[in-house]
């Protein structure tokens, strides 16, 4: 028997900017939700989990680490659940609470995108790429013809462009502050 | 002349050069003038939001703050559609006023407001407009079959994109009728590619896109045109995985609006990289 935590929903749904409370279960979402036929839940079944307070279910599923936050479900959702904003929420705890899921490779991505953005100032698309191969070795083989053919072509560019690294700096700085000012 | 700040975001400087050059040579030949937001940050896609909702609405807004207030200027062209959505999603988290003063501190001054995102298909609809463009065709295509692809991001949610049938928008098929095309009627234009997942779940992006160009296909399209790097690239290189599952597998060009456009009214063939792509366009572009 999970954990039930009853706070979950009402946590989310301020930290998301809606209201998780409102599903009733009609499942738009999942119909239009293009990748739940790959996962082991769909995204009425997150949001029920939400309200039931059950976040061991949540994190322990692979969904959040394939939803492609195509907002198709927060578009159709009849109640104005912002329901991919529920999905980042779920994504930003278990960052915060170090239970990403293991055999997540969409979470080592976002790990290596953001750590690029703080050093670059933008994404350094060879960079990340080489650093998932090293991090994720079932990555290793992927794409590695295609690779060589987009270099080929001119449409992978070996260098970074740099963005104004200072202000980007200066805003994560900030960001860090206010994080410890309301903690 | 019309003058728009240019966000080019990553990808343009990355995989989809052809966006960039065909995008910038296009505007050029129909008097607008791009300035390129001088020392332009990360939009925060994909990961931004996945990560930190301040930081998600604190990056886009750096950027409009920069355009307004620096550069004087009230419109932004974003022709990364995921670059157009942070951009949007920051727009409309600065409604709420603590996110507003919180964003504010992190950037570090003001939000001034008042700039209008322009995506590829805006620039070519609303700001230099159908009748406009119409009159400036030079090398009409004839009769080309073209699916227009959307994706996610140009549309959804309307709340954020305002777009105006987030469904089934037409503004790219009213763009390239004008150029002499034909587009097709066609289910898919809307459903997502997997684009932010094509780098880890390989599966599951080749079935999206083999669902996506197997409907425009059937419906008679003899190319797809779309607006995104992401889906581009997505759609443009995935049709490899497709052909190992499946060896009869027909491929697609998948053209970008940039190009289709940039060949009517005459842009040297240099500035739009029709060599750049893995499924052949110079067919269907020539």
């Amino acid at each position: 028997m999970a954990a039930i935590d009853t706070a979950l929903a009402a946590r989310v749904s301020a930290e998301a900017g809606t209201n998780a409370y409102k599903c009733y279960q009609c499942k738009k979402c999942s119909t239009g939700c293009p990748v739940a036929g790959f996962a082991e839940l769909h995204p009425a079944q997150i949001i029920r989990l939400v309200q039931l307070g059950d976040l061991d279910s949540v994190l322990d599923g692979d969904f959040i680490w394939l939803c492609t936050g195509c907002e198709t479900c927060t578009t159709r959702c009849p109640q104005g659940i912002d329901i991919a904003a529920v999905m980042d929420e779920m994504r930003i705890i278990a960052r915060q609470t170090k239970r990403v899921k293991k055999d997540a490779p969409f979470a080592n991505i976002l790990d290596l995108n953001l750590k690029s953005m703080k050093r670059w100032g933008r994404l350094y698309e060879v960079e990340l790429l080489m650093l998932d191969k090293l991090t994720r070795p079932s990555s290793l083989m992927d794409d590695v013809g295609m690779g060589i053919k987009m270099f080929a072509k001119g449409k992978i560019n070996p260098l970074p462009t740099v963005g104004d690294r200072t202000q980007m700096k200066r805003m994560l700085a900030e960001i860090e502050k206010i994080k410890g000012e309301r903690s | 002349m019309k003058q728009l700040a240019y966000y080019p975001g990553c990808s343009l400087h990355g995989t989809a050069p052809e966006l960039d050059s065909s995008f910038r040579a296009s505007a050029a030949a129909l008097d607008v003038e791009l300035a390129e937001i001088p020392g332009w940050e990360c939009c925060g896609n994909t990961a931004a939001h996945s990560a930190d909702r301040l930081l998600a609405a604190a990056l886009p807004v750096n950027e409009l703050t920069k355009v307004k207030t620096d550069m004087r200027l009230d419109a932004v062209a974003v022709p990364c559609a995921a670059c157009f959505s942070r951009f949007m999603a920051g727009a409309h988290e600065m409604q709420d006023e603590g996110m507003r003063a919180d964003v504010e501190r992190v950037v570090g001054r003001a939000y001034p407001g008042g700039v209008t995102v322009r995506n590829l298909v805006d620039v070519y609809y609303d700001e230099v407009g159908l009748d406009e463009l119409t009159t400036r065709v030079t090398r009409p295509f004839v009769g080309l079959k073209v699916a227009a692809y959307y994706g996610c991001l140009l549309t959804r949610p309307p709340e954020v994109t305002l777009a105006d049938d987030p469904e089934y928008p037409t503004h790219m098929e009213a763009i390239v009728k004008a150029l002499g095309a034909v587009p097709v009627e066609w289910s898919y234009k809307t459903d997502c590619c997997g684009a932010s997942l094509a780098l880890c779940e390989q599966d599951v992006v080749i079935e999206l896109v083999r669902k996506i160009l197997t409907n425009a296909k059937a419906c008679g399209a003899e190319a797809v045109v779309c607006a995104c790097p992401l889906c581009q690239v997505n759609l443009d290189t995935r049709q490899a995985g497709i052909k190992t599952k499946d060896a009869a597998w027909q491929e697609i060009p998948i053209l970008y609006l940039s190009q289709m456009v940039g060949r009517a009214i005459g842009v040297p063939e240099g500035k739009l990289g029709l060599k750049k792509h893995m499924v052949d366009v110079v067919g269907v572009m020539a």
